[in-house]
């Protein structure tokens, strides 16, 4: 196969038979997407709830919570991650085989939430890729559906020619995933933190 | 069938398919070609579209995230050892008193045979070897679990 | 007020400082750090509090007051409840001896007040911190002079989390009997190698 140069704007294939073939690729990853659960806190439960009767997200294919990272399609950090937890999601992220994507849910794990202190990791974003992010403290099920969605969407609009879509990004020699300034920049503090200070 | 020096041709073949006798193989041998075919075209398919990103850290077992502790190779308690061997012993002895029942609840045993009282005795005594088996075997304490 | 109060202040004489009873109605006694543990021993053999129902410290804003180690105490037969506060000068080095050995449970109630105060327990036999990793390196949280976001920048904090030492998730104990000895790092092989041990009691 030919690797197709031309670039587009929705990043679709313009050779009608690879575009085709991404379709159904692209349909079939959003469709049966298995999501691992990592939820630590208050949304875990949020997440509980979607995945029950009345909210069900089985309907969008998510039928199988794989609690091994082995067989999951998306990684749903559902709740507060901790600085001593930080290592055990990087690896149970990079135990997942690709294609993988990353849902950060509600505002602890997007941003570190209420908990702008010593022990709280200032949005999984420093530590792991997210495709998408759900707002919310919690955020209603119907926003994780929502958030869901969003992933689909996104995941239909990827292409099998872009090989640098699924290549893994290990942390670099510094042990860090982003440089650092970067990480001290997205984990400021905002909004009502900037006014709390606590010592001396 | 055909003798051996007949090559495998178009013609052969649709006689092998059309033989009356070979009727009801004719379904089962599209189903496996169908079930294989199927096979070969989802792993296979999948295989040729999936991208393979190895690195050290998905190579290493899963172990919830922590880092991996020592080997895998636990020791293993020798009851299930025990278990096993004797329900296989006593699932042979099993199998030999099926075919004897088979006989002997015939309606007068086998034809032209030894009368059945010879036959009962007979299994009563090999039940009897295998019992004495038994009792040692629980005595010995191969049956405590823990 | 409860009797233990009086006979503390009889027994003890001195060692026991200022005593109150608090809203909840709970009998509250200042104990010197010098004499604690012979009044714990004494509060359990005697006075039969069999039960630490929880052991904490509270670090106060103002310099002079005292940092204080608060244990809360139990009689399971009477139901008879004491809190005890213990007193050590922030200024000086803070130290007061450990009570595992009269109740088995302040095994990690000390460590979390050691990991967040940064008090130490003498004679505890496996002081080492519970609630941040091992090798934290920022200080003690819950002192006052600690800021809210920690010491280090928050990508320093990131990197530090992130470099997820064996030591950090694992005891010394549980490592050294591993058969993982040749994936540790050098210096963790020494410190083995020397009989560096946490001592966790073992269960019939």
């Amino acid at each position: 196969m030919k690797h197709v140069a031309t670039e587009t704007v929705t990043g679709q294939n313009p050779n009608w038979l690879l575009a085709k073939l991404d379709d159904l690729v692209n349909w079939a990853r959003a469709n049966s997407l298995w999501p691992m659960p990592f939820g630590t806190a208050c949304c875990a439960i949020e997440f509980m709830a979607t995945a029950a009767s009345r909210f069900d997200f089985a309907r969008f294919g998510m039928e199988r919570q794989a609690f091994s990272p082995r067989q999951a399609d998306v990684l749903i950090c559902a709740g507060r991650l901790p600085f001593k937890l930080a290592p055990v999601i990087r690896r149970v992220y990079d135990q997942m085989p690709q294609p993988k994507w990353v849902i950060s849910m509600g505002a602890c794990a997007s941003s570190g939430g209420i908990f702008d202190n010593y022990a709280m990791v200032q949005g999984i974003d420093t530590i792991v890729p997210v495709d998408v992010y759900v707002p919310g403290c919690p955020p209603r099920p119907e926003g994780l559906l929502y958030g869901v969605l969003l992933l689909h969407k996104k995941i239909k609009g990827e292409s099998l020619a872009d090989r640098a879509l699924r290549d893994e990004h290990p942390l670099d020699d510094t042990g860090l995933r982003l440089p650092p300034d970067t990480i001290d920049e997205i984990s400021e503090p905002f909004g009502n933190s900037v006014h709390q200070f606590r010592s001396a | 069938m055909l003798p051996a020096h007949h090559t495998f041709t178009a013609r052969n073949a649709h006689a092998l398919l059309a033989h009356p006798m070979h009727q009801p193989y004719v379904a089962f041998l599209l189903l496996l070609v169908f079930v294989a075919a199927n096979a070969v075209l989802l792993i296979g398919l999948s295989h040729l579209v999936a991208p393979h990103r190895p690195t050290v850290s998905k190579l290493a077992p899963y172990e919830s995230g922590m880092p991996p502790l020592g080997g895998a190779h636990e020791r293993f308690s020798v009851k299930f050892y025990l278990v096993a061997m004797l329900f296989i012993l006593f699932d042979i002895e099993t199998v030999f008193l099926i075919p004897w029942g088979t006989i002997y609840f015939a309606s007068s045993g086998p034809p032209g045979g030894p009368p059945m009282g010879f036959l009962l005795v007979e299994m009563l005594v090999f039940l009897a070897v295998l019992f004495v088996g038994y009792i040692y075997v629980w005595r010995r304490g191969a049956f405590r679990w823990d | 007020m409860n009797p233990s109060v009086d006979t503390l202040r009889a027994t003890f004489g001195t060692a026991i400082g200022r005593s109150s009873v608090t809203r909840d109605g709970v009998s509250t006694v200042d104990v010197a750090c010098a004499q604690a543990l012979k009044v714990f021993e004494f509060l359990r053999s005697s006075e039969h509090y069999d039960y630490l129902v929880d052991l904490t410290a509270v670090e106060y804003r103002d310099p002079e007051r005292p940092l204080e180690v608060v244990y809360l105490l139990r009689s399971l037969q009477g139901g008879a409840e004491l809190r005890v506060k213990v007193l050590l000068d922030v200024r000086q080095e803070l130290a007061v001896d450990s009570v595992v050995g009269v109740w088995a449970g302040a095994n990690w109630l000390e460590r979390e007040v050691f990991d967040m105060f940064g008090v130490q327990f003498r004679g505890h036999p496996d002081l080492r911190r519970i609630l941040m990793w091992e090798t934290y390196a920022e200080g003690h949280p819950l002192r006052k002079d600690f800021p809210l976001r920690g010491r280090f920048s928050r990508a320093e904090q990131v990197r530090q989390a992130l470099a997820g030492h064996p030591e950090a998730h694992y005891s010394m104990e549980e490592l050294s009997f591993a058969d993982a000895h040749h994936d540790l790092p050098a210096d963790m092989r020494e410190r083995l190698r020397r009989g560096e041990r946490g001592t966790i009691p073992h269960s019939e």
